[in-house]
């Protein structure tokens, strides 16, 4: 077990340290002129000179990366150029509203599309079954900022149930908060809950035909019992690697929706970043939002570890 | 063989290849004349239901795209309306903000997203199918390398890495195809080598290995056909991800630059005029939909069609 642990922290700094060396090699070293890029096309030349000596462009690669790693490790991530404030403070802030914004959505969408899938797989075959996976295939096809266009029309503009922006209003009250977050959670998960059910489906239709739910039904077990208590546990493995390998899929998908919805998370933030050209912000952004990734991948790893036996004795 | 007795010895000789000129000249794997297979696969994709209707809507697209300056009544960029206009005998879709056609817009959008979305999977597949290839057949150090190298591009999550690589060098048609790409191959690369591992112990390789030839022989006309067929599955679904990336991509702003009309740009402009004309938003989305659906339903068919042979 422990050295399972050591290997995954393992990895996860490793990829960590290649994916900066990556971030700082796309951000700061590929483009002709950063300094440039910054400022754009319409400043003068003593101002991109200006920026490029505060950035510290002239030193050699391998000493800017040094310095840029040892800011970072220290918890400095330099200040932003558009918004002339540390880039930290800025992440930290939106970052929160992001994780809230995927948590909300996860607590929604897992159960659901868990339940859906197991229900398709136990009734294979079945008129239910086909609808679900029909519905599955279709809102698995339908790209987040589409469906999000769809919500928006469908309910905001039509029906007018609910708002079609979702800039958090500090003086609002509780449930007018929580109704301006409905649309993009329901955009998030619309993708997840068809992704999820279709691979439990599969999952549950394989455990429901195995050997030993026979058996356990020949015994005589009630058949909600053998469901609950035998086939679950094994059905809802798969479906648990399939969220984790979607997680990164998810972020993208967290970044459309903030954008679409206007709300002020890290995704939001980033595209901003990505607009203005601000190098320094997008690289820590990017930094701390692979972080998250990444470490969720981690976790959820161990959790596979833990859950399934079969592994754990290999 | 007359010169059997040779052929062992002759193992790493240059010119043992010449020994089978005549054989492999003819080699032919398929049993059935060819044509027939082109025959079959048409016959069992009519029979899907899924297949038949991804494929459709697929092949309405592609018309679109072809005949674009044909079918559009007006051309993307000229500005013949009132702007923001609702349905009208004029314009089928209305009008955006600009006043252009919605409707021609969507038409020639068709182009830009029918064509650089395959593209960029076959880059990746160019790129990526090699790099399984060597990684599966060859193992080792190299596989490890290789495998590592693309876990850590996958863990990246996607869309950082477009929006990375688009903000260092800029946007532009040519930028989106290779950032798709590069998100692509590590997929694929992954794919190509778990079917090559497979392959890889089979008895028609040792053969070509007792045979004397070199591994990129092996690799190219012995194993490469016989993993192509999963590896096609997979494309169709992968060009329907390619569109949707391309999609987010101008959705954010991050895609092909205005005035070229493309789907996600049409929707990320016309988005703050939903409320007056949802229509120029909801034009493109839908198209989009309907693509990706299609192609999921192509390749649920051609799934169901190799389950059942």
């Amino acid at each position: 077990m422990l050295s399972f642990l050591l290997n995954r922290f393992g990895t996860m700094l490793l990829t960590m340290l290649v994916i900066s060396m990556l971030v700082f090699f796309i951000a700061e070293v590929v483009p002709i002129d950063p300094a440039r890029n910054a400022l754009g096309r319409y400043a003068t030349q003593e101002k991109v000179d200006e920026l490029r000596e505060e950035m510290g462009l002239d030193r050699p690669v391998l000493v800017r990366y040094v310095a840029w790693i040892s800011n970072l490790l220290r918890g400095d991530f330099g200040e932003s150029i558009h918004f002339r404030r540390p880039v930290r403070e800025l992440v930290a802030r939106r970052l929160g509203r992001s994780l809230a914004l995927a948590a909300l959505g996860f607590v929604f969408m897992i159960p659901l599309g868990l339940a859906l899938g197991c229900i398709a797989g136990i009734t294979e075959g079945k008129l239910l079954d086909r609808f679900i996976s029909l519905t599955s295939s279709i809102s698995v096809s339908v790209p987040p900022f589409a469906g999000g266009i769809f919500m928006i029309v469908i309910f905001a503009l039509w029906l007018r149930w609910l708002p079609g922006a979702s800039v958090p209003d500090p003086d609002a009250s509780l449930l007018e908060f929580s109704k301006k977050l409905i649309l993009p959670i329901l955009t998030l998960s619309l993708d997840e809950i068809g992704y999820l059910a279709r691979f439990t489906r599969v999952s549950m239709a394989e455990v429901m035909e195995s050997d030993y739910i026979r058996t356990a039904v020949l015994k005589g077990i009630p058949r909600t019992k053998v469901i609950w208590r035998h086939a679950l546990r094994n059905a809802l493995i798969a479906p648990f690697t399939a969220i984790m390998l979607h997680i990164n899929w998810l972020i993208g998908g967290v970044v459309v929706v903030e954008v679409l919805f206007n709300y002020p998370g890290l995704g939001s933030l980033l595209l901003e970043a990505a607009m203005r050209n601000d190098i320094i912000l997008l690289e820590g952004g990017t930094l701390v939002l692979t972080f998250v990734a990444v470490s969720t991948q981690v976790i959820a790893d161990i959790g596979i570890y833990i859950m399934n036996p079969r592994i754990r004795f290999e | 063989m007359s010169d059997g007795s040779n052929s062992l010895l002759s193992e790493t000789s240059p010119t043992a290849a010449s020994h089978d000129q005549g054989e492999r000249g003819r080699r032919v794997r398929r049993v059935s004349p060819p044509g027939t297979r082109l025959r079959t696969t048409i016959a069992d994709l009519v029979h899907s239901k899924s297949a038949t209707i991804g494929v459709a809507i697929v092949l309405f697209w592609v018309f679109i795209a072809i005949a674009a300056p044909i079918v559009s009544p007006y051309s993307p960029t000229e500005m013949p309306g009132a702007r923001l206009e609702s349905f009208s005998r004029e314009h089928w879709l209305g009008t955006d903000h600009l006043g252009r056609d919605v409707m021609s817009r969507l038409f020639w959008g068709t182009r830009v997203v029918l064509l650089l979305a395959p593209i960029s999977v076959l880059l990746g597949i160019l790129i990526g199918a090699p790099l399984g290839l060597t990684s599966g057949y060859v193992g080792g150090v190299v596989d490890m390398l290789i495998m590592r190298g693309s876990d850590i591009i996958l863990s990246f999550p996607t869309l950082l890495i477009y929006i990375l690589i688009i903000t260092s060098i800029g946007p532009s048609a040519l930028v989106v195809v290779v950032s798709v790409a590069i998100g692509n191959i590590p997929t694929i690369a992954r794919i190509v080598r778990s079917l090559v591992l497979d392959e890889r112990t089979k008895d028609y390789v040792n053969a070509a290995r007792l045979r004397g030839e070199r591994r990129r022989y092996i690799l190219l006309r012995e194993i490469l056909p016989n993993v192509s067929g999963p590896l096609i599955a997979d494309t169709t679904i992968r060009v329907g991800y390619a569109i949707m990336a391309i999609g987010s991509l101008g959705f954010l702003g991050l895609g092909i630059p205005p005035p070229t009309p493309d789907w996600g740009g049409m929707i990320n402009e016309g988005r703050q005029w939903i409320f007056v004309m949802p229509w120029v938003v909801l034009a493109p989305a839908a198209a989009l939909s309907s693509v990706v659906i299609a192609l999921n339903l192509l390749a649920d068919g051609i799934r169901e069609i190799a389950q059942q042979r």
